[in-house]
């Protein structure tokens, strides 16, 4: 195996290890307004979040930055709550601010935290050498985190479908019951996350 | 739902585990010098917090194996360990007239602690830089240049 292939596998695996929670709930929250017909938006917003932690990843691994891991994992859930905030808030879409495209931008802010996460734990193990690993790194988070939002397309219809049959409603209503159950569940983690790594 | 979250509660803490073990033959005396980085926490918890150097010796011992290629284990030796920052530096010596190419190696370092544990290790194989990634479960696996005579294991 060539290294760079051996560090794009790491990202991978990190990123879909089912341990990796915070990240995959994060991806759930960010896809949970989303019909099958809009995954081209879905794929706008997950690239966002990418360039974001991307950014912090080379500035942090570089040196350039430096972030306290402690703040670090208490916004990670912070984040996460904002984006099930949201989506609970903003009903119609259309009329918010921007068209409602303003989501990449938050995902990418968002980005920048989550990318801090991992940044301390890499410049250490590979001190003398950050490059390649960061980069391979990089790339295998972006693949997992396809899988990521292919496997949450799946979790969404089956919710979809559960409150079709449970409700004489129309689409548009099943599909806000949706972001309720999701969101409200996402949310309620994720808050208990952020009590519990709360520095102050 | 009240089994559910507290399930997910377990499952929030989610650093990194992995370490990087570098292999670098030396021609002067024909041994491989074997350098492991480990987080010197991870280490501790494994070790049970005595990181004597008697203890991490033997430890990495029983975690990390070089076979030439006729499955012969190589003897190796501890060539001590250093700490810089988080992280400790762990140093293993073997003598192997024959060169990097073609060993076996095993690091199964830490998988008794974590289940994520993945273990990479990185080599110069005629000039050219190779890695191999270790899970819990793998076994040994042939040094080789990628596209070489033994075939490579697949991406993930």
């Amino acid at each position: 195996m060539s290294e760079l292939a051996a560090y794009v596998s790491l990202g991978f695996r990190h990123i879909t290890d089912l341990e990796a929670m915070d990240h995959i709930l994060f991806l759930l929250a960010l896809a949970a307004i989303y019909r099958p017909r809009d995954w081209r938006d879905s794929l706008w917003v997950v690239t966002a979040f990418t360039v974001g932690h991307s950014l912090t990843l080379a500035l942090t691994v570089t040196g350039a930055l430096v972030l306290p891991t402690r703040v670090i994992e208490f916004l990670i859930p912070i984040t996460i709550v904002a984006t099930c905030v949201e989506n609970l808030v903003v009903r119609d879409r259309e009329r918010a601010l921007w068209g409602g495209r303003y989501r990449p931008v938050f995902a990418g802010v968002f980005g920048l935290v989550h990318g801090a996460g991992f940044a301390n734990y890499l410049r250490s193990l590979f001190v003398d050498e950050i490059a390649l690993p960061l980069f391979g790194f990089n790339v295998g988070i972006e693949l997992g985190q396809l899988v990521v939002l292919a496997l949450a397309a799946g979790v969404l219809a089956v919710v979809d479908r559960a409150f079709a049959l449970a409700t004489v409603r129309p689409g548009g209503a099943v599909l806000r019951l949706r972001v309720i159950a999701v969101s409200g569940f996402v949310a309620l983690i994720a808050a208990r996350w952020a009590m519990e790594r709360s520095p102050f | 739902m009240g089994a559910i979250v507290p399930l997910f509660m377990a499952l929030a803490v989610h650093p990194l585990h992995t370490t990087l073990t570098q292999l670098a033959y030396r021609d002067a005396d024909r041994s491989v010098e074997v350098t492991v980085r480990v987080f010197a926490d991870d280490f501790r918890a494994v070790l049970a917090r005595d990181v004597s150097d008697s203890a991490a010796a033997a430890y990495l011992r029983s975690a990390f194996t070089l076979t030439d290629r006729a499955g012969r284990p190589l003897a190796v030796v501890w060539c001590g360990m250093k700490r810089t920052g988080d992280l400790l530096w762990l140093c293993l010596r073997a003598t192997a007239p024959g060169g990097l190419s073609g060993l076996r190696v095993r690091v199964a370092l830490l998988f008794d602690r974590y289940e994520d544990q993945i273990n990479i290790v990185q080599a110069i194989l005629e000039g050219q830089r190779v890695a191999l990634l270790f899970t819990r479960g793998d076994a040994s696996k042939p040094l080789t240049r990628p596209g070489g005579a033994v075939r490579t294991p697949l991406l993930f």
